[in-house]
């Protein structure tokens, strides 16, 4: 949905103090705000997304997990995988507001918060606004915290670094809390599927598993120029998580640098009357939420998915920011009709704002003729 | 098909038509060139939907028929072939292939079939006029830098033709604007312009109209619509879709009562401009201009270079004035005044200034001053 770009770099080199860090984690989040709010989805097995022949899972419940149902599976997948799983649309001013309310308690404990997305946080609480002295206190705290004010549950990862207390919040969920301590830290690393660790995608831990390297002890055995060879800038990275080291500082100021929304459409659409009017509702949707955030956006880029899985982007960018909805749409439009007439369907339509911020100095200074 | 012509005819016709075809495209009979061999002569069209080149040259027909090449490959080999070179084209009915022959060198193209290729309607338009050459080059040159660029404003992102009275007299005229400076220049109105809708050209059909008048001399004929416009040179024609959308009122942005004159040697303004511009860092290159008595001093600072100063002699008798403008702008302006004399009219120093050729009253152009 909303994405933000991850910075991957790595700072190593020796600590200069113990940070404490927690990850927070919403269980099933979109999931259990639906068992929520509809007391007949209780207990049942629920799918946020959309039920229809291309929809895909967003979230699952725990129920409908045990068969097998996990998000970003295709519907028709999760259907077969579990018949009785239940198709509920996704409410995202719901969500965003919950995940406001989180967000509140997580600023009374500190103001080093970075948002993953609606319902995953990294907190560092070094130094924390209430002087409770254990991270582990503050985490179980925000737990209940959490609990009292919006009837959901978290789980929550302690440890001195971000990846590990990621995994940390992973180990007990749901409604669990783990604690990883730098004496547990490699050691706990060791044992663990390298898959499990964030950061390494399927095709990451394929090439890995090809390589011989299949737990993190595997990993810790490889030399970094080894995994510099054969990974690339992310090589440094996997070469110090794997020895429980991670030196990413929690970022409270991470600037998201795009906003987007996309959607797969039920059948491949081909004339250019279906597919603009398949785009107001991406664009509705990507104005909404940009219209609540305080950023200003000069490029839109336009990505059209066809039937045959080619991809292709086209963007435009003004010397300012762009204005409103319809402008937004106007371009949009514009943009399509330079890939009109197309020789294949169109299978997916996405819309994404970015070059956000300030306009450019020049810009100010040279104002414009009142047209 | 199969024809013979020689380099130079063959290299020049598809140098006008290449450029049309878009680098990228997503359906593929749109990188090609439509060739067709009859009656004597050779045809070649090129279009990107929205705009149209037709071109046709003499060559020597052997057998008629049509097909479509790959537009930049034929033209680069073109290109590389020795200058007086003759080159047979041959392309079999029955297969995709076009077969390039010149001296000991043999191509060989794959080609798509001549009548998937797009081509645009030749149907009468409402409004047809004669215009020389020279004309419609001069209402081009003095107009295309102001068109905007930016594609937000679509409408402003070419030039607005249309018919108007300046006092007692009709005029047809040629405005751009990209919202910071805006270029209007008028001719009388030719016979059968009369009448005419206003029409958006597109910027990317004035360039390619402007490369074709280079070489031209004859009189234009143009014939126009609400939503489409052609060129006829006689051997070529080029059609292009219209910008649909509001051009919008431009007479709000020309100052009527602007009273502070000034008269500069164009030439001279443009050089300093140009020499006390360099220090500006900034991509807008300010400078300043500080006008007492009959002296000009332009100036120019940056916190990176330091500063830039120059003093010219000027007419100037009203009160004095500092104003600043973009550079860039200032000679774009200087550079499409073919007088001597310059002459702009301020009010001050945060509203718009128009500028002139004090030998020639058929071009005005608004600037919108920079804060400095």
């Amino acid at each position: 949905m909303v994405r933000d770009e991850r910075d991957q770099e790595i700072e190593p080199g020796a600590a200069p103090r113990q940070r404490k860090i927690i990850h927070i984690d919403m269980d099933a989040f979109f999931a259990s705000v639906e068992q929520r709010d509809n007391p007949e989805l209780q207990g049942k097995p629920v799918a946020v997304g959309g039920s229809r022949e291309r929809g895909v899972v967003a979230a699952a419940s725990y129920e409908a997990r045990k068969f097998g149902v996990r998000s970003a599976m295709p519907s028709l997948v999760a259907k077969r995988k579990c018949p009785e799983l239940i198709f509920v649309k996704p409410r995202f001013d719901v969500y965003k507001s919950v995940s406001q309310q989180i967000r509140e308690i997580f600023s009374q404990h500190t103001p080093i918060i970075e948002p993953l997305s609606l319902d995953e946080a990294y907190l560092d609480v070094t130094e924390n606004l209430q002087g409770i002295g254990s991270a582990t206190e503050i985490a179980e705290a925000i737990r209940a915290r959490i609990r009292a004010a919006t009837h959901l549950t978290a789980s929550a990862g302690v440890s001195y670094n971000k990846f590990l207390a990621k995994l940390a919040s992973d180990h007990r969920k749901p409604d669990g809390l783990f604690v990883i301590t730098p004496k547990m830290g490699p050691g706990f690393v060791e044992d663990l599927p390298v898959g499990r660790f964030h950061g390494v995608g399927p095709a990451t831990t394929a090439k890995m598993n090809r390589l011989g390297i299949h737990t993190g002890l595997d990993l810790r055995a490889q030399s970094l120029g080894f995994l510099r060879e054969h990974f690339g800038k992310s090589g440094a990275y996997y070469y110090w998580i794997s020895r429980g080291i991670d030196e990413r500082p929690v970022r409270a100021d991470r600037v998201r640098k795009s906003v987007g929304a996309e959607n797969t459409f039920s059948t491949d659409l081909t004339s250019l009357d279906e597919v603009c009017k398949a785009l107001v509702p991406i664009v509705d949707k990507v104005w909404r939420y940009f219209n609540g955030s305080q950023m200003r956006a000069r490029t839109v880029t336009l990505k059209v998915k066809f039937a045959d899985f080619q991809q292709i982007t086209r963007s435009r960018t003004g010397h300012v920011a762009v204005s409103g909805h319809d402008e937004v749409l106007h371009i949009a439009v514009a943009l399509l009709e330079g890939v009109f007439p197309v020789t294949k369907g169109v299978r997916l339509l996405g819309v994404t704002l970015s070059a956000l911020g300030e306009e450019a100095d020049d810009d100010r200074r040279q104002p414009s003729l009142l047209l | 098909m199969k024809i013979t012509i020689e380099r130079a005819a063959l290299l020049r016709a598809l140098g006008h038509v290449q450029s049309v075809v878009e680098r990228r495209n997503t359906i593929p009979i749109l990188s090609n060139v439509l060739l067709k061999g009859e009656n004597g002569r050779l045809s070649l069209s090129a279009t990107d939907m929205d705009l149209e080149v037709i071109e046709v040259v003499e060559a020597k027909i052997a057998r008629e028929g049509r097909t479509t090449a790959p537009a930049h490959t034929l033209y680069d080999i073109v290109r590389k072939l020795r200058d007086g070179a003759e080159i047979e084209l041959d392309a079999a009915t029955d297969r995709n292939t076009l077969f390039l022959r010149s001296g000991r060198s043999t191509f060989q193209l794959t080609c798509l079939p001549a009548e998937d290729y797009p081509v645009m309607t030749g149907a009468p338009l409402s409004h047809e006029f004669l215009l020389a050459a020279a004309e419609l080059k001069s209402l081009i040159d003095r107009t295309r830098f102001a068109i905007s660029t930016e594609e937000t404003r679509y409408y402003l992102n070419g030039i607005y033709l249309h018919t108007a009275k300046n006092g007692d007299v009709a005029v047809l005229r040629a405005v751009a604007t990209d919202g910071h400076r805006l270029a209007r220049v008028e001719i009388m109105v030719p016979d059968g312009a009369a009448g005419m809708p206003g029409v958006i050209i597109p910027r990317k059909t004035v360039v390619e109209l402007r490369k074709l008048l280079d070489e031209i001399d004859q009189p234009v004929r143009i014939e126009l619509s609400e939503s489409k416009i052609r060129f006829d040179f006689g051997d070529g024609v080029l059609s292009s879709k219209l910008i649909d959308g509001t051009f919008p009122d431009y007479d709000r942005v020309i100052p009527l009562n602007n009273d502070k004159e000034l008269e500069v040697d164009c030439a001279l303004f443009a050089e300093a401009v140009d020499r006390v511009s360099t220090i500006s860092s900034e991509k807008s290159r300010a400078v300043k201009l500080a006008v007492d008595r009959n002296t000009l001093t332009l100036s120019a600072t940056s916190p990176e270079n330091g500063t830039a100063a120059e003093e010219i002699e000027v007419n100037y008798r009203a009160a004095p004035i500092e104003i600043g403008f973009n550079s860039r702008y200032l000679l774009d302006i200087t550079q499409q005044i073919k007088g001597d004399t310059a002459l702009f009219s301020m009010a001050d120093a945060s509203a718009p200034t128009i500028l002139r050729d004090a030998a020639d009253s058929s071009a005005l152009y608004v600037l919108m001053p920079m804060r400095v």
